[in-house]
């Protein structure tokens, strides 16, 4: 649910919604929501001085509980 | 940047009438209000979406019972939702978009409470003669305490302090008769 929600309020805010995914990734610190979007939209979701990440954790936080992290994967970098 | 609301927007940015200006709003409280009832569906949050316009403003409220997690404490959450809803509806019409977004009558009731005690700070100072400082707020906030402390004669209200301690200090008006 909290993936379905996440990746609703991203694909309204971005110019190729359709390259959104969010995934669930359970690993030792817990719940990590990765979010992954188009290169060209990657300042939209983090927002200047990172207030829109900041808004997307804090509606994450109230909606899937407490302890889900948010994370923005710059998909340009090799990994 | 949710800018100091008590700043006037330039009247028209991109619009040629008031007309447009208007259908604008309307456009504006539709997108939000898809944006933001697909949130409750797939939360499977109970509430209906009123849509409005004020103050050459979209407003859209979120109303039903059970709505306090998207609230949250000092509304945290509720500006967080504002926020997005706002991108989203910049997305779709390209121009900076001003939407209030209230759920639960969180903001109301807030708006009801920060009259009161605008009206009461300048209900002191008229009588001590004395300025009297507020708690920090939020530029929303302090707009509203602003209006309430006008509406009362003889006192005036500044905002001094950096955010976000910035805070409203209330004052016997200039040239108006002290208390004794």
């Amino acid at each position: 649910m909290i993936e379905a929600a996440v990746e609703h309020l991203v694909r309204g805010i971005v110019d190729n919604p359709d390259d959104v995914t969010v995934d669930l990734v359970t690993g030792r610190r817990g719940r990590t929501l990765e979010v992954r979007v188009h290169p060209d939209d990657l300042g939209k979701v983090i927002g200047r001085a990172g207030r829109t990440a900041k808004a997307l954790r804090t509606v994450t936080t109230a909606i899937g509980g407490r302890g889900i992290r948010v994370d923005v994967v710059d998909t340009d970098e090799v990994r | 940047m949710t800018q100091a609301d008590s700043t006037p927007e330039p009247a028209d940015v991109t619009a040629d009438d008031g007309a447009d200006d208007g259908d604008l709003l309307v456009r504006e409280g539709d997108i939000a209000g898809d944006y933001l009832e697909r949130l409750l569906d797939i939360a499977d949050v109970d509430g209906d979406i009123d849509m409005d316009v004020e103050d050459d403003r979209a407003v859209v409220a979120v109303v039903g019972e059970g709505l306090d997690a998207l609230v949250g404490p000092h509304g945290q959450v509720l500006d967080a939702l504002q926020e997005l809803t706002r991108l989203a509806v910049v997305q779709q019409t390209g121009v900076r978009s001003r939407l209030m977004l209230d759920v639960g009558g969180w903001r109301a009731r807030r708006k009801a409470e920060l009259t009161a005690t605008g009206t009461r700070a300048a209900e002191k100072v008229l009588a001590t003669g004395e300025p009297v400082q507020l708690a920090p707020m939020t530029p929303f906030e302090r707009k509203v305490v602003h209006d309430a402390v006008a509406a009362v004669d003889g006192v005036t209200s500044e905002s001094e302090g950096v955010q976000p301690e910035r805070r409203v200090v209330v004052l016997p008006a200039p040239g108006a008769p002290s208390a004794g």
